[in-house]
């Protein structure tokens, strides 16, 4: 470069081509010039002979070569461009074909975003439906029946209940209360129109097995009545309808009703297997057994039904009422074959002692009956009023008694004892209390019955007791009497509930005993002279003077008396009254004897105290009454 | 539901008698309750109860009449034992007036129950050996020379009570099986509930008329 700026200023000589020629020659560095050397090298390898020809021909030698390659290129690019010359067609047959393609992907493509959308959009629709499917299933389910749900329901033509049924029952109710559910959402119309289609199921599956239940119980006539659990699964799922309730347990009420009935007849006419146990009416004539065994019978039969009952009723709940109401229709048929049976017994009984056993047994069954069924029952209420008519048997049985008591008054005897009548009939009353003993009636009863059985006894008794005395003495009417009361009294005493009674005949003794006392008192100071004394002492009065001056009252008089006196005090009992010692109880007679004695010796005390006042003007009183009161009551005790 | 314990076969109806005092309602009462009651009241008249075992595995209803034994319920107890299948008749060990009685109480049970009334004797209060007045071999004797099946029991602990009812109940199953107790026959003590099938019965004797509902 330098060269070349050092030329700049020598321009003309540059101009010159010659010496631009040289400069360019020279400037020449050939081990520099790789073209040139490469140049050289090619040269070097045709260029074998230096010679002038092949100088001369060197040009065209080189163009030749240079033609003979570029030939060689044209040929051989001929070949690439061919090759070329088809990729371009093959691509370019390419790219139209890629176009086309795209052209019509485009197309499609544009035809086809309709559907994709139409498809996402039914896949979308799709799956909202199947939610909706599973929620409109589940709906189904919950709300819905199914098919052998609804079979079972149906039940089939012959009126037969599937086992299923009862389950399909409690699930339409269990769907008939969840649509409160929907009724309580949006889904009122489904809710009611649900509510209504089960209704209407459950209607006419109620009435379905109203009729089987009914079916059912009419059938219940063995002696030992089925009590199936299908059974007792319709009365349970019949408690929602209170009325076909009531109407299936009527139907098993008759049902068992006409069993019982039966089986009562069988009882009271057949008997058992062969004859054994015999035949209840075989033992007719004794009415005790007879009455009794039936009533054995009922009260088996009573608990027993109503066990049954209680096995048909056990799945309801708060069905107290209606089952004893049941029991009551169920007890009911045998009432009129028994109460006519008993009527007859009772009628024909004249036996007080027997009629008041079996009106105690009634009563005892009446108590009994009662635990099993309740007060309003038929069947109480029959044993009720035959034990009241048994009851009002009996005392017409015992006033008829006493009425001919009254009647035919028999004389008292002469030993002044009790009448063969009064001693039966006390033995009658002593039979009656005993079967008291023998019974099982509260002791209330007891004692209302024992009033009324001794006012129905006792009182008549003393009525014919005084009226067989009315032509007696007045001694004799007393210890008769005392004897007869006596007797009762000693019945009496070994009852309960007696003491007002006891009490009653004790003052009538007394009174008797009264009597007694004073008769036998003055029956001895009579004899012994002393009778007349003794009133005189008792009216004198001081004004009238001594007692000595009176007539009968003299020393002499005095003492021949106290002699006799004397004599008696010897021998007390000479001068006890027969009637006395015909008293037949010991210490009614012991206490007449010692009080008669004790109004003696009272008497003999005056007396005495009036002899041995000064004032009475008796001389040596000392010895007209030589014995002291004192001695007299020690001797006479 | 379908197992209830109301599904039985059969039901048997059973008398206890015996002596007053000698444990026959503590006997019910273990049985039907598997408890001692002690202060037991005196039974009036007659009270009953009931409980289902199973013989043969067919489910029986035992349903039991216990009776009072006080000499003045006798009349009433009496009509009782008609219809019974089984007679329970109980003495107390430790009492001999309660042995001694026992041919009474077993007259009244022949004379008022059917023949093929199955009779159990039952000697209670067995917990109480040191009181002992009967031997269990004399019981065991009067039992054979009687034909009766024969238990000493006790209420108080429970031995052997078990027992008495349930072989009572096997010997009534097994009359039934036998033929010797018809059930045809009203009052048999026995009543058989026709819902359940009865294969092993009709194959013996023929009581196939019960069915019939008049």
């Amino acid at each position: 470069m330098a060269d070349k700026d050092g030329a700049e200023p020598v321009t003309a000589s540059t101009n010159n081509p010659l010496s631009r020629k040289l400069n360019k020659i020279l400037e020449t560095r050939l081990d520099n010039d790789k073209d040139m050397l490469e140049a050289l090298k090619a040269l070097s390898t045709f260029f074998t002979e230096n010679s002038l020809r092949s100088r001369r021909n060197l040009r065209s030698d080189i163009e030749k070569r240079s033609l003979a390659i570029n030939e060689e290129f044209l040929t051989a690019f001929q070949a690439v461009k061919e090759q070329l010359d088809s990729v371009y067609s093959d691509v370019q047959a390419m790219n139209e074909c890629c176009l086309d393609m795209t052209s019509r992907l485009k197309a499609a493509k544009a035809k086809t975003h309709h559907l994709i959308s139409q498809t996402t959009s039914l896949h979308h629709e799709s799956q909202r439906l199947q939610v909706k499917e599973q929620v409109a299933n589940a709906f189904l389910d919950k709300f819905q029946l199914k098919q052998d749900e609804m079979k079972s329901l149906r039940g089939s033509k012959d009126g037969t209940l599937h086992v299923d049924f009862f389950k399909a029952l409690a699930r339409v109710k269990q769907i008939h209360s969840d649509c409160k559910f929907l009724l309580r959402t949006n889904h009122q119309t489904a809710g009611l129109e649900i509510m209504e289609s089960m209704a209407l199921h459950q209607e006419s599956a109620y009435e379905r097995l109203y009729r089987w239940t009914q079916n059912q119980c009419r059938l219940v006539t063995q002696d030992t009545p089925d009590v199936s659990p299908m059974l007792c699964q319709a009365v349970e799922a019949l408690q929602d309808r209170p009325v076909l309730l009531k109407y299936s347990l009527d139907e098993f009420g008759k049902a068992r009703r006409s069993s019982v009935v039966r089986g009562f007849i069988d009882a009271l006419t057949r008997g058992g297997p062969g004859g054994t146990p015999r035949p209840i009416e075989l033992h007719s004539h004794d009415p005790l057994r007879y009455v009794g065994d039936m009533l054995a019978w009922l009260h088996q039969a009573s608990a027993s039904e109503k066990e049954y009952l209680q096995s048909l009723l056990k799945g309801c709940t708060a069905s107290n009422i209606q089952m004893d109401e049941v029991l009551g229709n169920i007890t009911e048929g045998v009432c009129t074959p028994f109460k006519v049976r008993v009527e007859q017994v009772l009628v024909s009984e004249q036996d007080p002692v027997t009629l008041y056993k079996l009106d105690n047994l009634l009563k005892f069954y009446h108590h009994t009956i009662g635990q099993i069924v309740n007060t309003e029952a038929a069947l109480l209420s029959t044993v009720a009023e035959i034990q009241d008519l048994s009851h009002r048997m009996f005392f017409n049985s015992l006033t008829g008694h006493a009425n001919r008591l009254l009647d035919k008054v028999e004389l008292p005897p002469s030993d002044l004892g009790p009448t063969s009548s009064l001693t039966q009939t006390l033995q009658l009353l002593r039979d009656v209390l005993a079967c008291h003993d023998a019974s099982v009636v509260p002791i209330d009863d007891k004692k209302q019955d024992y009033k009324q059985i001794l006012a129905c006894v006792i009182d008549p008794l003393l009525q014919m007791c005084s009226m067989s005395a009315s032509r007696l003495s007045a001694i004799d009417m007393a210890a008769y009497m005392v004897n007869c009361i006596h007797l009762m009294n000693t019945t009496l005493a070994l009852y309960e509930f007696t003491d007002t009674r006891l009490e009653m005949l004790n003052a009538q003794t007394d009174a008797h005993v009264d009597t007694l006392i004073s008769e036998q008192a003055s029956y001895i100071l009579n004899r012994v002279g002393l009778a007349q004394m003794y009133g005189a002492i008792q009216q004198h009065q001081t004004g009238q003077g001594p007692l000595s001056s009176l007539p009968g009252l003299d020393e002499l008089a005095i003492k021949s008396a106290v002699n006799k006196f004397d004599s008696y005090l010897a021998q007390p009992d000479s001068l006890t009254l027969p009637q006395c010692s015909l008293i037949l109880g010991v210490t009614v007679r012991e206490t007449a004897k010692k009080r008669s004695v004790e109004l003696v010796c009272e008497a003999y005390k005056q007396i005495f105290n009036a002899i041995l006042d000064p004032e009475n003007g008796y001389k040596d009183g000392k010895s007209i009454v030589p014995r002291t009161p004192d001695q007299v009551t020690h001797l006479l005790n | 539901m379908a197992a209830g314990p109301y599904n039985y076969s059969y039901i048997f109806k059973y008398i206890i008698i015996g002596d007053m005092g000698v444990g026959k309602s503590c006997l019910l009462h273990q049985f039907t309750e598997k408890k001692f009651m002690a202060d037991c009241p005196h039974t009036i008249g007659v009270e009953f109860g009931t409980r289902i075992i199973e013989v043969a595995s067919q489910k029986i209803k035992l349903q039991i009449w216990d009776t009072a034994g006080q000499e003045r319920f006798r009349a009433v107890t009496r009509s009782y034992y008609r219809g019974a299948a089984g007679a329970l008749m109980v003495y107390d060990i430790t009492r001999r007036s309660t042995y001694n009685h026992l041919s009474s109480w077993l007259t009244d049970a022949r004379n008022l129950t059917n023949p093929n009334t199955v009779i159990f004797l039952i000697g209670n209060k067995c917990d109480l050996d040191a009181q002992r007045d009967v031997t269990y071999e004399e019981a065991k004797q009067f039992a054979e020379e009687n034909g009766l099946m024969f238990l000493e029991c006790s209420a108080k602990t429970g031995e052997n009570v078990e027992d008495a009812f349930l072989d009572t109940a096997k010997k009534i199953y097994q009359n039934i099986q036998d033929g010797s107790l018809d059930l045809n026959a009203a009052e048999s003590g026995v009543q058989h509930k026709p819902a359940t099938p009865r294969n092993p019965i009709t194959t013996d004797q023929p009581p196939n008329k019960e069915n019939c509902s008049c």
